[in-house]
């Protein structure tokens, strides 16, 4: 697990192996087989027969991270504190002031892997910009529970370890040198390890400035008043941001804060109560199932039709020079494909392009790429008003207005030219797949693939498989969507598929309440502080009121005699016709006003046609409402097959539309709620506000049988 | 059961709280032991009698930290019997000073009390002392405790007060100051603050604008849009989530001034006052104090206001003259709408906005002024209440007699 060399110098190299993995993590296995070398590097010492130790890898990372597996099944509070403990004292033990430490780092280190390093009095990286240090866990919830915190407070400062910390961000070895996290490049592994020497042999002791009397943290401890005074706008920053949902932020200000006061074996102690209260919060639990584990099972292929082999795609067509095709041509050259975007004209083609040069351009200003490489990526888009010039793509993804006809003019005209075995793809928000496929030469070649706006920010594709669309076009889509670096999700072909379906029930909910007398600025608020990133009314603004009464259209449609009417409607139906409030558009308007200049504010007639008569309310119970309509036709939406698995269910609703992750996604939430006492809830709510909160079959049995999501 | 009185009240003169004001000079301690021997000066009486002196002290560190009341008593020469203690109820401290000698009093355990106040903002900044209400982050989360410019400007949102009613507020106070020390009517209370030569270092408020116009006043930035802004609108939002914008229309015009200065007031008992001569000028009739919710925190004066009318047997129209401490123009109108109180009877004679809040003297500065009006329009029965950081409210009835 570790090897062990001593050279002519007395410098040891602890080679860190670990047996039957890829990689190296740290878990109590790597801390218990540090115990006999540690001892055995104290009894060297003490005879005088060490100089110095350089710790590093045999595999391709440093140090990936710490024992997710073990800390989720752990959740007993002395048991995590402990644990915690224990790699403190390790780390304790390599930087206690002695022989000078070198952590070599050849590969990735995170979390703790990151921690170990910290705990090294020097670090040397390769240069190599595929290499990622830092700190990831606030993502899940999580915080360093090692020293991390503490010894990046010491290394820059309350402030910066604060920003490092709750950005989740991790580095490549130019950035971390920059940010004075490491301290030493090198070109290759044989330069690293005769940096690692070299700094040994130059250094008499090691020891940290925490283990030196006189030493100070950098800008100050918390009894500085600059500092302080930064630490209460920080905590008005994080409040802005999380409104008080997510805990690890928090709970990283807190330990920084507290920490900045005390010596730190006192800190440690402080950091290892906040790490215990964040590995038992839900919100980790919740965070950790999304953005880990269901996000791994979809990396994975879960979902992906099996026996396909590996889709490559290298060019790439795109019918539509408008702002959602520019997103998706920007995102494919990008990811190393050639682009072919096309529209009525060149010159409007030539417009799709502009937005990927302006992104380019960003992009080398914040020095993120080479001038070189920014005429290279954009040298990628070819812009056409031809389909002949798809002849080489391997799929073409139309992304032309919501319209049947045009859309199905579009389709026929590409698939002239198109290869035979190439697919195309359609993205589409409420026409159905299998509808459009009517206009297909080869209908087995025919796939929606759903981007959301803006392309370059929203992780998630929707794949929507058509009746005849082969499993083989899905998994190519799938790996399509995987190689734009994007999360893929195959949904059934249903109105709104699987996002705007679940979320439609959210902006209905917010406009049932305005229906029912309650305020709009506490509707709208109360949506924000529930985690959602918009209130209700202002997500129907931008999604556009008749949008959202068509998906409501084609839902009864889809039930027929079974369907019963959202009470939201006739408040649409009012806003639409007789107010002539549509929403967000060129020239319109919807709950919000929207001018020119300056932020968008609520329509202040609002309250005439829909008066405010309820001066009390029931927060919780109001929160409730928002989340509960969205996971019950979550669960609607598993239950009729829209959607087919747990994670995709969970992951897609954080992704697509923003349901708050410290709930882990909607199927999550019931977990988090638990099952029964969910569906008691549900039958409260039916009785108080209708058959929406009517519990679905496929959740009354999990129920029954004591099931979770 | 005994009754308090009250039988003297000075002050010094407001200077500026910052470092061009003629108090920055001087330290705290003098402002204190000035106005203890200006008492003495005034009353004829053995200051061994004294069984307590009570001063506020919202910032009690630094110049003003170790307990500042016993460290004026020596400073300034009185008998080493009196003891000294500092209290801090924030803004209310110099009030609460008060109140809590006459409960002294009328327990019948102490019989003549020294209660008062002092603060140099100068010298010693708001919040130089921390605390966990303003620099603990998980403290301020749990709470979700706002910048008191914050909170007025919620007030002043979730009321409806324009920012016109506000400045027009704020006018007022300059007007109803300027015009009482040109009348002099602060003149009898007012002590001047000399240097040890004895050279006149301060003898009037010094933060006052005479002839402030309302355009000047409407000319002013908004003080906090930006701390609104930071993050503390979200905060505030999270208890007022009816509120879709909080509008910031405080500034430095209509908001209370940054100031030096202390107080004093000598209260006992009538036996008390009979044995050392001290003529009686009012009785403390009632006094409370309550909590309130902490992120709008500036409501407290009329919950206050009212329990100690309750505790009194009074109405509020058994009220001749009201002090309402301008902390924020929107708390004044808030307290002023919810009693109903007319504009004749309210800071007659201006207040904090534009005469400055020297944070731990102002209660006992409040209670001069409202005693001297008092007996200047031959009127009997006043009230006094403050707003208080971390949510709570304070009120004193005085009655003359």
């Amino acid at each position: 697990m570790i090897h062990y060399k001593k050279d002519i110098d007395n410098i040891v190299t602890l080679t860190l192996d670990m047996a039957n993995r890829n990689v190296n993590i740290i878990n109590h296995e790597i801390g218990e087989a540090f115990i006999p070398v540690i001892r055995h590097l104290k009894d060297e010492k003490e005879k005088g027969a060490l100089r110095g130790v350089i710790i590093t890898s045999a595999k391709k990372s440093f140090l990936a991270g710490g024992d997710l597996d073990y800390l989720y099944q752990n959740q007993e509070a002395e048991a995590i504190f402990e644990f915690s403990k224990k790699l403190k004292s390790f780390f304790r033990d390599i930087e206690s002031p002695g022989v000078p430490v070198v952590a070599a780092i050849n590969g990735t280190a995170l979390g703790t892997g990151f921690e170990m390093a910290l705990a090294c009095h020097h670090r040397v990286v390769i240069d190599d910009v595929n290499i990622q240090l830092g700190h990831p866990e606030v993502s899940l919830g999580l915080m360093p529970g090692s020293g991390g915190v503490l010894r990046l407070m010491w290394l820059l400062g309350i402030e910066k370890a604060f920003t490092i910390l709750t950005s989740g961000r991790s580095y490549n070895p130019q950035e971390a040198m920059e940010l004075g996290i490491i301290d030493e490049l090198a070109s290759t592994p044989k330069e690293m390890l005769e940096k690692a020497r070299d700094w040994i042999l130059a250094t008499e002791e090691g020891r940290r400035p925490w283990d030196r009397l006189k030493s100070k943290i950098p800008g100050g401890t918390m009894r500085h008043p600059a500092v302080a005074n930064r630490v209460r706008i920080l905590t008005a920053q994080l409040a802005k941001k999380y409104g008080h949902n997510y805990p690890a932020p928090r709970a990283i200000l807190n330990t920084l804060v507290e920490a900045s006061k005390v010596d730190f074996t006192t800190a440690e102690k402080i950091e290892s109560r906040y790490f215990t209260q964040l590995l038992m919060s839900k919100a980790a639990r919740n965070m950790t199932k999304v953005f880990w584990y269901d996000f791994n099972a979809i990396k994975n292929g879960e979902n992906r039709p099996k026996g396909f082999g590996k889709f490559r795609p290298k060019k790439v067509g795109i019918v539509g020079a408008g702002t959602m095709g520019s997103g998706i041509a920007y995102i494919c050259i990008l990811n190393g494909m050639d682009v072919v975007l096309k529209d009525v004209s060149k010159g409007i083609a030539e417009r799709g392009k502009e937005y990927s040069a302006k992104q380019l351009q960003e992009l080398e200003q914040t020095q993120k790429i080479t001038a070189s490489a920014r005429e290279h990526l954009l040298s990628r888009i070819q812009t056409t008003e031809s389909s002949e010039d798809f002849a080489d793509c391997d799929l073409v993804i139309e992304s032309v207005f919501e319209n049947e006809m045009v859309k199905s003019k579009v389709t026929k005209e590409a698939e002239r030219y198109m290869d035979r075995y190439a697919f195309l793809a359609t993205n589409t928000l409420s026409i159905p797949i299998t509808h459009l496929a009517g206009s297909s030469s080869r209908p087995e070649n025919f796939v929606g693939l759903h981007f959301f706006a803006p392309v370059s920010e929203v992780p998630l594709v929707e794949i929507v498989k058509g009746e005849l669309t082969s499993d083989e076009t899905i998994a190519r889509a799938f790996d399509f969507v995987k190689k734009i670096r994007k999360t893929p999700i195959i949904a059934k072909d249903s109105w709104g598929f699987y996002a705007s379906r679940v979320l439609n029930t959210y902006v209905l909910e917010g406009i049932s309440m305005l229906q029912e007398g309650y305020a709009p600025a506490l509707i709208e608020n109360l949506g924000v502080q529930a985690g959602m990133p918009k209130g209700a009314l202002a997500m129907a603004d931008d999604s556009s009121l008749k949008m959202i009464l068509r998906y409501e259209n084609q839902a009864a449609v889809n039930y027929g005699p079974k369907y019963i009417q959202h009470p939201s409607v006739a408040t649409l139906h009012k806003m639409i016709n007789v107010l002539d409030r549509p929403g967000k558009g060129l020239n319109s308007h919807g709950f919000y006003d929207y001018p020119n200049e300056g932020e968008p504010y609520i329509w202040p007639e609002l309250t005439t046609h829909f008066p405010t008569t309820k001066t009390e309310w029931d927060r919780h119970e109001l929160i409730e409402r928002f989340m509960f309509a969205q996971v019950i036709e979550a669960v609607w939406c598993l239950q009729e097959k829209i959607i087919k698995s747990v994670p995709e269910a969970n992951l897609g609703s954080v992704y697509g539309w923003g349901f708050p992750a410290f709930k882990g996604g909607t199927l999550q939430y019931i977990n988090d709620y638990g099952v029964e006492a969910f569906v008691e809830q549900c039958q409260h709510y039916e009785q108080l506000h209708g058959p929406r909160f009517k519990v679905p079959r496929l959740l009354r049995k999990r129920a029954e049988k004591g099931e979770t999501f | 059961m005994t009754d308090a009185y009250l039988f003297d009240a000075l002050r010094t003169p407001r200077g500026k709280g910052k470092s061009s004001g003629a108090l920055f000079g001087v330290k705290p301690v003098e402002l204190l032991a000035q106005c203890f021997n200006a008492l003495t000066a005034r009353q004829d009486f053995d200051t061994a009698a004294v069984d307590d002196a009570i001063i506020g002290c919202v910032t009690p560190t630094d110049d003003q930290g170790a307990v500042i009341a016993k460290a004026g008593l020596l400073y300034a020469g009185w008998s080493e019997k009196v003891p000294g203690i500092q209290l801090n109820r924030f803004c209310a401290s110099g009030l609460e000073a008060v109140n809590l000698a006459a409960m002294k009093i009328r327990s019948g355990w102490s019989d003549l009390i020294v209660a008062g106040g002092v603060e140099s903002m100068s010298r010693v900044p708001m919040g130089s002392d921390g605390g966990a209400l303003l620099f603990d982050p998980e403290v301020m989360a749990r709470v979700n405790y706002v910048p008191q410019g914050v909170s007025a400007d919620l007030i002043a949102t979730i009321e409806g007060f324009s920012r016109e009613d506000l400045d027009q507020y704020a006018l007022r106070s300059q007007e109803r100051s300027a015009y009482a020390w040109e009348k002099s009517y602060f003149n009898s209370s007012v002590i001047p603050i000399r240097d040890f030569n004895g050279i006149s270092v301060l003898e009037k408020d010094e933060h006052l604008r005479p002839g402030t116009t309302l355009e000047q006043l409407a000319s002013l930035r908004p003080a906090f849009a930006d701390l609104g802004a930071a993050g503390f609108e979200a905060m505030a939002l999270q208890k007022y989530p009816e509120v879709e914008n909080i509008e910031y229309q405080h500034t430095a015009g209509n908001s209370s001034g940054i100031v030096d200065g202390a107080a004093v007031a000598l209260i006992g008992s009538e036996a008390s006052g009979k044995s050392h001569g001290l003529k009686a000028r009012a009785r403390i009739r009632a006094c409370a104090v309550v909590g309130t919710e902490p992120t709008i925190m500036l409501t407290g004066p009329a919950p206050a206001s009212r329990k100690a009318l309750q505790l009194a047997g009074m109405q509020p129209s058994d009220i001749d003259l009201w002090e309402v401490n301008e902390a924020f123009a929107s708390v004044v109108l808030k307290f002023q709408r919810e009693l109903d109180v007319a504009d004749e009877q309210l800071n007659v004679n201006g207040g904090a906005i534009a005469m400055g809040h020297p944070l731990g003297a102002t209660g006992t500065m409040l209670l001069g002024t409202l005693l001297d009006e008092l007996e200047r329009r031959d009127l009997n029965t006043g009230l006094v209440t403050m707003c208080i950081g971390g949510g709570m409210g304070i009120a004193t009835i005085i009655e003359r007699v």
